[in-house]
C-alpha cells in the first residue's frame, strides 16, 4: 500500500468531488451542505490516517514522494511530498476548512458554487503546500486565488467590489514576482529546466542573482502573509467576506505566505537569507507594534480582528528572521496557532454581527446579557489572541522571543531593541482586544437588542461545537506544545544546517 | 516522610478541576447547573478544603525535615533547548500553600452566603477556584517560565473576578485597566526573564542563582545590563503588588465583588509580586543598585498609599489604599535586605487584612439593601455610622482588625510592621522616618474608617431623603453638592455616570423595593459570613507570635526565621538586638500610633468636637477650619494624588492619538498610494479612449508632430 498515490489522492478528492456537485438534484441546500461536509471530513480523516501510517516524524527528508510527468515539453513534473514544515500546515488546512464549511451553514444564495469553491479551494491549498516543484507551487499558489475572488465579490458585504479588485491586483501582482524568480532559477546554470525543489537546493547562484531572486520571491510572499507595506489589502478583503471565507483566509491563505518564505527563501536561498535576515526581523518587528496600534482605532469588528493578524504576523516574520532552532520553531507554531485563533475569533465576528446586525464597536454594548454563550466564548478566544499561557499563542510568542535573545547573529543593541519593540506589542494586544470586548458586550443598553431578549439570541449548538472544535487544540498545543512541535522540529534543524558555515 | 510530597501537585489540581468542571458545565448545561448551584459550590469548597489539609500537611512536614523538594517535567524540548515545569517545595512555598488555601476556602465559605442573591453565583466560583489554582501554581513554581505562565493566570483571573458584574461599565473600565496595567508589568517581567535567561542559560532558580553568583563574582558579567534585566523583572512584582508607579489598578479593581478584594486584591495575589521578589531575593541581593530602587519604591508606596486614604469616602477604596500601602512596607522589607520582615508581614497582613475586607463585605452586604445597590452609595461611608449597634460581631471582629493593621501590641501585625520599622530606621534614616510617619498615618486612616462606619450614629436615618427612587436622589445629592463645594465636580460627573448604571441594578432590586421601607435599619449577616470573619480573628490575634522575638535575645531567633532558614542562608540579617531594645524599638513606634488614633479619634470620633451629620459637612469644616495646606493635601488625597488624572492625559490619550495618526497614515497614505495608483490608471486610461477617437487626420497630426520634435531634439542632441 504504500505505494499508492496518497498525496495525489488527498490533493485531487476535493476538486473531483466539487465537480459532482451540479449534477445534484435541485432540491434545497441540504443535500449540498452535507455532502461538502462530508468530503471534507473524509478528506480530514483521510490526512491523518495517511499522516499517522505513512510519515515518519523523525526523519527531515521529503517523505510519501511522487513524481509524474505532466507536461513533458516543459519539464513540468506533478512532483508532491511532504515534510514537517507541510504536515502541520497540511493539517491545519484539512481542520480549519472542514470547519469553515460548517461554518458555511446559513449561506443560501447560490450554494452550489459556494461549496464547489470551497471544495476547489481546499484541493488548491493542500496542493500549494503538498507541492515539490516550483512551477508546481506557482500553479496551486494562482489556482487558489480563484476560488478566493470568487467567494469573496458574489458572497461579500457591501463594499466587496471594492474589496476583490483590491485583493485580486495584489495577489496576482504579487505572484508574477514568484513566476519570474521560479523561471530564473530553474533556467540558471544547466541548460535543462530543472523546478524540483530538492535539485534547486544544490544549486548555488552568484550573490547578486541570489539576492534579485530573494526580494522577488519576497514580494510575493510580503503580500500574502501580509508584510507591512503590503497589508492594506487584508482589512479590505477581511472585512468584506463572508465568515466562512474569513476563517479561510485568516487560518490558511495567510499562511501560504509564511510558508513559501521558509521553503523557499529559507531552504533555496540560504545566502541572501542571511544577508536580509535582519530586515526580517525589523520589519517584523515594526509591523507588530504598528498594526496593533492601527488595530486599536478601528471602529469595525472585522477590520479590528484583521489588524490584529497583521500584528501577529510580525511574530512569524521575527521568528523566521531569527535563523535560531527556537525561533523559526516558534514562527511555525505561530503560523499554525494563528490560524485557529485567527478563524475562531472571525467566525465569532460573523456570528455576532449575524445577531446584532452592526458590526461598529460603538454601536454596540451590553450583549453579553443575551448572548453569554458568545460572551465567553469571545473572551476565550481573545485571551488566546493575546497570548495567555495555556494557550498556544503563549507558546509560540514566547519561542519566538526566546529566539531572537539567544540568536547569535544579532548584536546586543539590536537584539535589546528588538525584544523591547516586541514586548510593546505585548503590552498593546489587550489594549485593543480587552477594548473590544468591553465595547461589545459590557455595560448596559437600552437597545434595539433589548427587544430580542425573549427570544433565542445565544449561539446554537452548530456553532458551540465550532468554537468548541476550535478550543480544543489550542489549549492542547498550549499545555504540551511538544505534541506538534515534534512534527517539525527535525526539519527545523535540518532547515538551519545549511546556515552554519 | 517523603512520600506526601509526590502528591503536591493534588493542591493546584484539585481547585482547577473545580473551575473547569462548573465552567463546561455552565457552558453546555446553564439551567440545571444554575439549579443545582449549592452543589457545585459546597463541591469546591470542599475540593479546596482537600487542598487546604495537604498545605497544612506540607508545612508540618518541611517545619520538621526542610528538605527543598523538587519535581520537573520536560515541557518543551529537542535536542537543544529542554524547557521544565514542575513543583518547587520549600518553606517559603509552604507558607505560601497554607496562606492561599485558608484565606481561599474561608472566603468561599463566605461567599457563599454573599453572592447567594446574584445571578453569576455558579460563575463566581468557578472563577473564584480558578484563581486558587492558578495562585497554587503560582507559588509552587520552580523556574522563571512557570512564574510566568502562572503570574499572567491570575492576572486573568483577576479581570474576570473584577469585570464579574459587566454590566456595570466602571466595572467594565476597571477590569480592562487592571489588566492593562498588569500586561506592563509581565512586559517587564517577560523582557526580565529573558534577559537573565541570555545572561545565565536557566530558568531554574537554583541554577540561575549559582551561575549569576559565580559570574558576578567573576566580573564576567555586564553589571549594567544585569542590574537592566533586574529592574524589569521588578516591573512585574511593581504591577502585581501595586507599587508606586503602576498601583493604580488596585483602587478600582475594589469594583469586583467584596469576597474578590479580600481574596485576590489583599491577601493573596498583589502578594505575588512580594513573593516573586522574595523567591528571587537571591539574585537581587547581588545587584545593590536594584536592591536600594526596591527599598525606595516600597516606602514612596507605603507612604503615597497611606496619604491617599486619609480621605477616601468609599470604604473598600479606603481598604484598598491601606493594601497598597502594607505591600509598600513589605517590599521595603525586602529592599532593605529583611526578607524575613517582610515575609512576616505578608503573612499577617494577608489575614488582617481579609478579615477587613470580608468585615466591609458584610457591612456593605446589609447596608446597600438600605442606600441601594451602587457602589458609591453602599460603599459610601458618608452614609455609615454606629453600625456597630446593629452589626456587632461585624463591628468587634473589624476593630480586631484594624487594631493589627495600626501595629497595636499583641495583634498579629504590630510585630511584622514594628521589625520593618527598627530594621528600615537601621538601615537608613530617611526610610526609617517614612515607614514611621507611615505608621502613624495608618493608625489614623484605619481608625477614621472604623469610627465612620461603625461609630456615632447611623446617618442614613438623619439624612431625610427617602431612599425608594436611586436615580433621582443622586441628582438631588449632585446639586448639593455642587452649591456646597465647587471642587467636587470631578465627583458630579462620576455620579451622572452612575445614572445608567443605576438602571440595571433597578430591575434587580425591584423586589427589594417593597422591603427598603420596613428595612430602615442595618442587619447583622448571617452566620455563613460570621463564621469566617471570627475564624480570620483567630490569626489576626496569634500568628504574630510566629515572628515575635524569644524573650533570650539571640539575634534573629524567631520560629519564623528559623523555618525561613534554609531558603536564606546567604543574607546579612538586620534583626532587632534583643528584647529590651526590641520593646524600646517599639514604644517609638506606639507612640506615634497612637498620636495617629487620637487624632482621629478628635476628628472623627463618636464624641468629636465637629458636628458629624453627614460626613461631608465634616470634611467641609475642616476644609474651612484649617488653611490652605492642609486643604491641599486634603484634595490632594481625596483626587487620588492626581496620578490617575495625569496618566489619563499623558497614556490613554496618547495612545490613542498615536493610533488615529498611525491609522490617518495608514489609511490615507498606504493605501492612498494604492488607490492613487488605481485611480490614475483608470484616469489614463479614460484619456486614451479619448485619444483615440478613430479620425485617421489627427493619428497623422500626431505622428508629424511627434516627429518634428524628434527631428529637434536630434538636432539639439547633436549640436551639444
Amino acid at each position: 500500500m504504500s505505494n499508492f498515490p496518497w498525496l495525489t489522492t488527498i490533493v485531487l478528492l476535493p476538486v473531483f468531488a466539487g465537480c459532482v456537485i451540479p449534477f445534484f438534484p435541485n432540491k434545497g441546500n441540504n443535500l449540498i451542505r452535507w455532502y461538502t461536509l462530508g468530503v471534507c471530513l473524509l478528506e480530514f480523516l483521510l490526512i491523518t490516517y495517511v499522516f499517522c501510517y505513512y510519515f515518519k516524524f523523525d526523519d527531515p527528508i521529503i517523505q510519501l514522494k511522487e513524481d509524474y510527468n505532466w507536461i513533458d515539453f516543459l519539464d513540468f513534473h506533478w512532483r508532491l511530498g511532504i515534510d514537517g514544515l507541510s504536515i502541520g500546515l497540511i493539517l491545519l488546512t484539512g481542520f480549519i476548512t472542514t470547519l469553515a464549511t460548517l461554518a458555511a451553514w446559513p449561506v443560501t444564495r447560490n450554494p452550489r458554487l459556494f461549496y464547489f469553491l470551497m471544495l476547489a479551494m481546499y484541493s488548491g491549498q493542500v496542493g500549494l503546500f503538498a507541492s515539490q516543484d516550483i512551477l508546481l507551487f506557482f500553479f496551486m499558489w494562482e489556482l487558489e486565488l480563484i476560488p478566493v475572488y470568487l467567494l469573496l465579490c458574489i458572497w461579500g458585504g457591501k463594499r466587496r467590489l471594492y474589496a476583490t479588485t483590491k485583493f485580486i491586483l495584489y495577489t496576482a501582482g504579487g505572484s508574477i514576482f514568484i513566476l519570474m524568480g521560479a523561471l530564473t532559477m530553474g533556467f540558471y546554470g544547466s541548460n535543462q529546466l530543472t523546478l524540483d525543489f530538492q535539485n534547486l537546493s544544490n544549486k548555488s547562484y552568484p550573490l547578486e542573482l541570489e539576492i534579485i531572486l530573494y526580494l522577488g520571491f519576497f514580494i510575493a510572499y510580503a503580500v500574502k502573509l501580509p508584510i507591512f507595506p503590503l497589508h492594506t489589502w487584508l482589512p479590505d478583503t477581511h472585512g468584506e467576506a463572508h465568515y466562512s471565507t474569513c476563517m479561510l483566509l485568516a487560518g490558511i491563505l495567510l499562511k501560504m505566505g509564511g510558508y513559501g518564505l521558509i521553503r523557499i527563501n529559507m531552504e533555496l536561498l540560504p545566502h541572501a537569507h542571511s544577508i536580509f535576515a535582519p530586515w526580517i526581523v525589523a520589519v517584523g518587528a515594526i509591523q507588530i507594534v504598528y498594526a496593533a496600534l492601527i488595530s486599536f482605532s478601528q471602529r469595525n469588528l472585522k477590520r479590528r480582528i484583521a489588524y490584529s493578524s497583521i500584528s501577529h504576523m510580525g511574530f512569524v516574520l521575527i521568528g523566521i528572521g531569527s535563523m535560531t532552532d527556537v525561533g523559526l520553531n516558534g514562527a511555525i507554531l505561530q503560523m499554525v496557532s494563528h490560524g485557529l485563533i485567527g478563524a475562531a475569533l472571525f467566525f465569532l465576528a460573523g456570528i455576532t454581527y449575524d445577531r446584532t446586525r452592526t458590526l461598529f464597536l460603538d454601536q454596540m454594548g451590553g450583549t453579553a446579557i443575551y448572548m453569554p454563550k458568545i460572551f465567553t466564548m469571545f473572551s476565550s478566544f481573545s485571551m488566546a489572541s493575546l497570548a495567555l499561557p495555556g494557550m498556544s499563542g503563549f507558546v509560540a510568542e514566547f519561542l519566538v522571543f526566546l529566539g531572537i535573545v539567544v540568536s547569535n547573529k544579532y548584536s546586543f543593541n539590536f537584539k535589546i531593541l528588538v525584544t523591547i519593540i516586541e514586548a510593546i506589542g505585548i503590552i498593546l494586544t489587550p489594549i485593543y482586544l480587552l477594548s473590544m470586548l468591553r465595547q461589545m458586550f459590557y455595560g448596559y443598553k437600552f437597545s434595539k437588542f433589548t427587544t430580542f431578549s425573549n427570544s433565542n439570541m445565544d449561539a446554537g449548538p452548530r456553532e458551540i461545537f465550532i468554537l468548541v472544535c476550535l478550543i480544543f487544540p489550542i489549549i492542547g498545543i498550549g499545555l504540551y506544545p511538544n505534541s506538534v512541535l515534534s512534527l517539525w522540529n527535525s526539519k527545523v534543524s535540518f532547515i538551519l544546517s545549511k546556515f552554519i558555515v | 516522610m517523603e512520600f506526601i510530597y509526590q502528591f503536591v501537585w493534588i493542591v493546584p489540581f484539585f481547585p482547577f478541576i473545580a473551575s473547569i468542571l462548573i465552567g463546561v458545565n455552565l457552558l453546555f448545561f446553564p439551567k440545571s447547573t444554575k439549579s443545582l448551584r449549592e452543589i457545585w459550590a459546597i463541591f469546591s469548597i470542599l475540593l479546596l478544603s482537600i487542598a487546604m489539609i495537604f498545605s497544612f500537611n506540607i508545612l508540618w512536614q518541611q517545619i520538621n525535615d526542610n528538605i527543598i523538594y523538587r519535581y520537573l517535567w520536560s515541557w518543551i524540548f529537542d535536542n537543544k533547548i529542554d524547557f521544565k515545569i514542575g513543583f518547587l517545595i520549600d518553606p517559603l512555598t509552604s507558607i505560601m500553600l497554607v496562606l492561599i488555601t485558608t484565606v481561599g476556602v474561608l472566603v468561599m465559605i463566605y461567599s457563599d452566603s454573599y453572592m447567594s442573591y446574584d445571578q453569576g453565583y455558579v460563575r463566581f466560583f468557578a472563577y473564584l477556584s480558578l484563581f486558587t489554582a492558578s495562585m497554587l501554581g503560582l507559588v509552587l513554581s520552580p523556574n522563571l517560565i512557570q512564574i510566568y505562565i502562572f503570574w499572567e493566570l491570575v492576572g486573568m483571573c483577576s479581570y474576570l473576578l473584577i469585570g464579574f458584574w459587566f454590566t456595570r461599565p466602571s466595572a467594565a473600565n476597571a477590569c480592562q485597566k487592571a489588566f492593562v496595567t498588569n500586561r506592563i508589568g509581565d512586559f517587564g517581567l517577560l523582557l526580565g526573564i529573558l534577559g537573565f535567561y541570555w545572561i545565565t542559560g536557566s530558568f531554574e532558580f537554583e541554577i540561575l542563582f549559582k551561575r549569576f553568583n559565580d559570574l558576578v563574582i567573576n566580573h564576567e558579567v555586564n553589571l549594567y545590563f544585569a542590574n537592566f534585566c533586574a529592574l524589569l523583572l521588578f516591573l512585574g512584582p511593581i504591577a502585581k503588588s501595586a507599587q508606586f508607579p503602576l498601583h493604580i489598578w488596585l483602587p478600582d479593581a475594589m469594583e469586583g465583588p467584596t469576597p474578590i478584594s479580600a481574596l485576590i486584591h489583599a491577601a493573596t495575589m498583589v502578594a505575588a509580586g512580594i513573593f516573586l521578589v522574595a523567591r528571587l531575593f537571591p539574585l537581587f541581593q547581588l545587584l545593590p543598585f536594584v536592591m536600594t530602587i526596591i527599598s525606595w519604591v516600597g516606602a514612596i508606596t507605603a507612604f503615597l498609599g497611606a496619604t491617599i486614604a486619609l480621605a477616601q469616602t468609599d470604604l473598600k477604596k479606603g481598604l484598598a489604599y491601606s493594601t497598597m500601602s502594607q505591600l509598600g512596607y513589605m517590599m521595603l522589607a525586602l529592599g532593605i535586605g529583611s526578607y524575613q520582615a517582610g515575609l512576616f508581614h505578608l503573612i499577617t497582613h494577608a489575614y488582617s487584612k481579609a478579615l477587613l475586607f470580608l468585615g466591609s463585605g458584610s457591612v456593605i452586604h446589609s447596608v446597600e439593601s438600605i442606600v441601594g445597590y451602587s457602589p458609591n452609595k453602599c460603599q459610601n461611608m458618608a452614609f455609615m455610622g454606629g453600625l456597630r449597634k446593629y452589626m456587632p460581631i461585624t463591628g468587634i471582629t473589624f476593630l480586631l482588625g484594624t487594631f493589627s493593621l495600626c501595629g497595636i501590641p499583641p495583634f498579629a501585625c504590630f510585630w511584622s510592621k514594628d521589625e520593618i520599622i527598627t530594621d528600615s530606621w537601621l538601615y537608613s534614616s530617611t526610610l526609617g522616618s517614612i515607614s514611621l510617619v507611615t505608621a502613624g498615618l495608618t493608625a489614623f486612616y484605619m481608625f477614621r474608617i472604623y469610627f465612620l462606619t461603625f461609630e456615632g450614629d447611623l446617618r442614613v436615618n438623619l439624612n431625610k431623603v427617602a431612599f425608594t427612587y436611586p436615580v433621582s436622589i443622586w441628582g438631588e445629592l449632585n446639586l448639593n453638592k455642587k452649591n456646597s463645594n465647587k471642587n467636587k465636580f470631578v465627583l458630579n460627573k462620576y455620579d451622572i455616570f452612575f445614572e445608567t448604571d443605576q438602571n440595571e441594578n433597578q430591575t434587580d432590586n425591584l423586589s427589594f423595593f417593597s422591603d427598603i421601607k420596613k428595612l430602615k435599619y442595618p442587619k447583622e449577616s448571617d452566620n455563613k459570613m460570621l463564621f469566617p470573619l471570627l475564624v480570620l480573628t483567630l490569626p489576626t490575634l496569634f500568628i504574630g507570635f510566629l515572628g515575635a522575638p524569644f524573650p533570650e535575645g539571640q539575634i534573629g531567633s524567631d520560629l519564623l526565621s528559623q523555618w525561613l532558614y534554609p531558603v536564606f542562608k546567604s543574607a546579612e540579617e538586620i534583626t532587632s538586638g534583643n528584647w529590651l531594645e526590641f520593646g524600646l524599638n517599639a514604644i517609638n513606634s506606639l507612640s506615634v500610633v497612637f498620636s495617629g488614633i487620637f487624632i482621629a479619634f478628635i476628628l472623627y470620633g463618636p464624641f468629636s468636637l465637629f458636628p458629624q451629620n453627614l460626613e461631608k459637612n465634616i470634611e467641609f469644616s475642616l476644609e474651612k477650619n484649617l488653611n490652605s495646606f492642609f486643604s491641599f493635601i486634603y484634595n490632594w488625597s481625596y483626587f487620588r494624588g492626581y496620578i490617575d488624572v495625569y496618566y489619563n492625559i499623558v497614556f490613554v490619550k496618547g495612545t490613542r492619538l498615536l493610533a488615529q495618526s498611525l491609522s490617518f497614515f495608514d489609511e490615507w497614505i498606504i493605501d492612498g498610494f494604492v488607490n492613487g495608483f488605481g485611480i490614475l490608471t483608470f484616469f489614463e486610461g479614460e484619456s486614451i479612449k479619448y485619444l483615440e477617437g478613430g479620425r485617421i487626420s489627427f493619428y497623422l497630426f500626431g505622428l508629424i508632430f511627434g516627429m518634428i520634435i524628434l527631428l529637434f531634439i536630434g538636432f539639439f542632441g547633436a549640436m551639444f
